[in-house]
């Protein structure tokens, strides 16, 4: 399949007032303040294939919303090009938003006070859909949402998880081929965040290109086929998920509450990275050598414990393997 | 290739017309829903803006005025100045309190996603019913005031309402230019009391104001067309000058128009 996404240097640069704090800082901004110049992406490339599900991972700040916000044409580049099914994103943009769909995690399109169908009648009008259309699509996707029960009632009285189903439908009634989602689970509960992958993953055999950033490696494994990691505005890593597999290794951390002090920790494939106290330990496992079941077996035959927690590798510890693997 | 742009254009104009049903559908939703907040709001903004003619009421039952207008005179321009304000509270004035609310918590993005003037559906999402008290009262003392004067020939009719509509796209003039500069001046709580203290000066028969002043209300910030010349008109106290103020009003929507888009393109958002 052909490029639908052509991105080539792409770059954002704002200037920002820098301010120190307490009321002495404060006082000294009402008079003079610090322009400080941020580059919040930097000469960023990469492509996207028709049909394609790439992931946009990277720590908080790293440029991932900017560099979104840029492809979906509200906000505009300072240097760089965009070429989106053949639109300029920033130019004609209302011809071009007509074709994709966003979902941003933290915003809304729902209409608060009135029931998430009444907004999707917005949507509707907005998007100039046909009644046929409309019908059509809405049951197709309240059937692989199952929402049919809840998009009646009031916005402000739903969950997180219920107002989020209702904010893919809202992004994709008006069927875009290409979509956006910055971050589009989070704060959700596993169940929630379970039903937007397989949404996601139901849509995109239909043939919607999915583009998502995620500071959660969790998404990106379940959803990507490829992956860009960004780091402080410049891309690190373009590849597959495979690639980024092979790169990190299949690692799982492991917050452990013991009961008693374990002193050293003999399980093949596991190692501690952090002895936070006698009873507090953060352990790496490394899953290509000991499965997490296995793990479990062999660390309660060594220790009792009385919490655990299995994590995904934290973005800094991904971002340092990547460039440890560069300069090999 | 003329019929198929004028098929679009039509098309187009359907669109928008039927986002715009949709908007007043969701306004009137909104408004059933919190009822005693809407009926409190709608009484709110009566008395706050009522009051004023009722001052000027006291200000002549004490023996002063303005000088060469009579009491009804002065109520008639302050009731279209009230009818002015509330169907602009009800179709654009929104505009200003939701592009400061946007550019402030960076929610802009979700606008700016829909293939529809951004404009557009910022003042057609903030229609608002609660300006219906205001026009009503306004409506009551206009018709008061319009029994008290000399009965205006139909021409005069005609001429207040051209005068009359052209007021308020100078008010929306106004509401863009202000919701243009919270887009530089984020947050800053001032400029809905700059936007009010521009309009009082459409309040007052301009023969009071000092000769710079007229000069700006007329043709730099022309407020004067939202009530002082469409009460001018009915008055029959007009001249040919009125027709050429009809020029700086449309170049002023033109720029608060131009203004309000050149802004949006420089939107910067808040962190993600």
């Amino acid at each position: 399949m052909g490029n639908i996404i052509t991105v080539e240097k792409l770059t954002k640069k704002y200037s920002t007032y820098k301010r120190g704090s307490g009321f002495k800082e404060s006082l000294k901004a009402l008079f003079i303040r610090k322009k400080v110049p941020v580059i919040a992406v930097n000469e960023v490339s990469f492509n996207v294939k028709e049909g394609d599900i790439i992931g946009i991972l990277g720590p908080n700040g790293a440029g991932k919303s900017t560099t979104i916000k840029m492809l979906t044409g509200t906000l505009y580049p300072t240097s760089g090009s965009i070429e989106v099914m053949g639109y300029n994103p920033t130019k004609n943009r209302k011809a071009y938003v007509h074709q994709i769909g966003a979902v941003f995690g933290q915003k809304s399109q729902l209409i608060w006070d009135i029931p998430p169908v009444d907004s999707f009648r917005m949507n509707k009008a907005i998007y100039g859909i046909s009644d046929k259309d409309y019908d059509e699509r809405l049951k197709q996707m309240t059937k692989l949402f199952m929402v049919e029960d809840f998009i009646t009632r009031p916005t402000r009285v739903l969950s997180l998880g219920e107002r989020m189903k209702c904010e893919f439908i809202m992004a994709m009634l008006h069927h875009p081929k290409v979509v956006f989602l910055d971050e589009p689970t989070i704060g959700l509960d596993v169940i929630a965040k379970h039903n937007i992958r397989d949404f996601i993953h139901e849509m995109n055999k239909l043939g919607t290109t999915f583009i998502l950033t995620t500071h959660d490696l969790e998404d990106v494994e379940q959803l990507a086929k490829n992956v860009i990691i960004i780091n402080k505005g410049a891309k690190v890593f373009d590849d597959s998920i495979q690639k980024l597999r092979k790169v990190l290794g299949a690692k799982k951390i492991v917050e452990l509450t013991l009961q008693e002090d374990l002193g050293t920790l003999d399980i093949p494939g596991t190692s501690i990275l952090e002895r936070e106290s006698a009873f507090n330990i953060t352990v790496s496992v490394d899953l290509d050598q000991i499965s997490i079941n296995e793990f479990m077996t062999k660390l309660s035959q060594q220790c009792s414990f009385s919490d655990i927690s299995i994590k995904e590798m934290p973005m800094e510890t991904i971002i340092t393997h990547i460039y440890q693997s560069r300069d090999k | 290739m003329k019929d198929k742009r004028l098929k679009y254009k039509g098309l187009r104009m359907r669109r928008y017309l039927n986002v715009y049903k949709e908007c007043i559908k969701v306004a009137f939703a909104s408004a059933s829903t919190y009822r005693l907040n809407f009926i409190l709001n709608c009484t709110i903004m009566l008395l706050g803006d009522i009051i004023f003619p009722l001052i000027t009421v006291l200000i002549y039952g004490s023996g002063a005025g303005f000088e060469g207008w009579s009491v009804y005179e002065v109520l008639l321009i302050q009731s279209i100045f009230t009818m002015s304000t509330a169907i602009a509270d009800m179709t654009f004035h929104g505009v200003m309190w939701v592009t400061m609310d946007m550019v402030r918590n960076g929610n802009m993005e979700m606008v700016l996603i829909l293939p529809i003037d951004t404009m557009f559906i910022l003042m057609a999402r903030t229609f608002s019913f609660e300006g219906i008290g205001l026009f009503i009262g306004g409506l009551t003392v206009f018709v008061v005031a319009i029994i008290n004067v000399s009965v205006p020939s139909i021409l005069m009719w005609i001429q207040f309402i051209a005068y009359f509509i052209i007021g308020v796209l100078v008010m929306m003039g106004i509401a863009l230019v202000m919701a243009a500069i919270s887009f530089k001046w984020v947050g800053n709580s001032r400029i809905p009391e700059i936007f009010s203290n521009i309009r009082n000066f459409g309040k007052y028969p301009q023969s009071i104001f000092p000769k710079a002043i007229v000069v700006i209300t007329s043709i730099i910030i022309p407020v004067a067309m939202i009530a002082f010349y469409p009460a001018a008109a009915l008055l029959g106290r007009g001249n040919s000058s009125m027709f050429i103020m009809i020029i700086p009003c449309f170049l002023f929507l033109l720029f608060g128009i131009y203004l309000y888009r050149h802004m949006v393109r420089l939107y910067q958002g808040v962190g993600g």
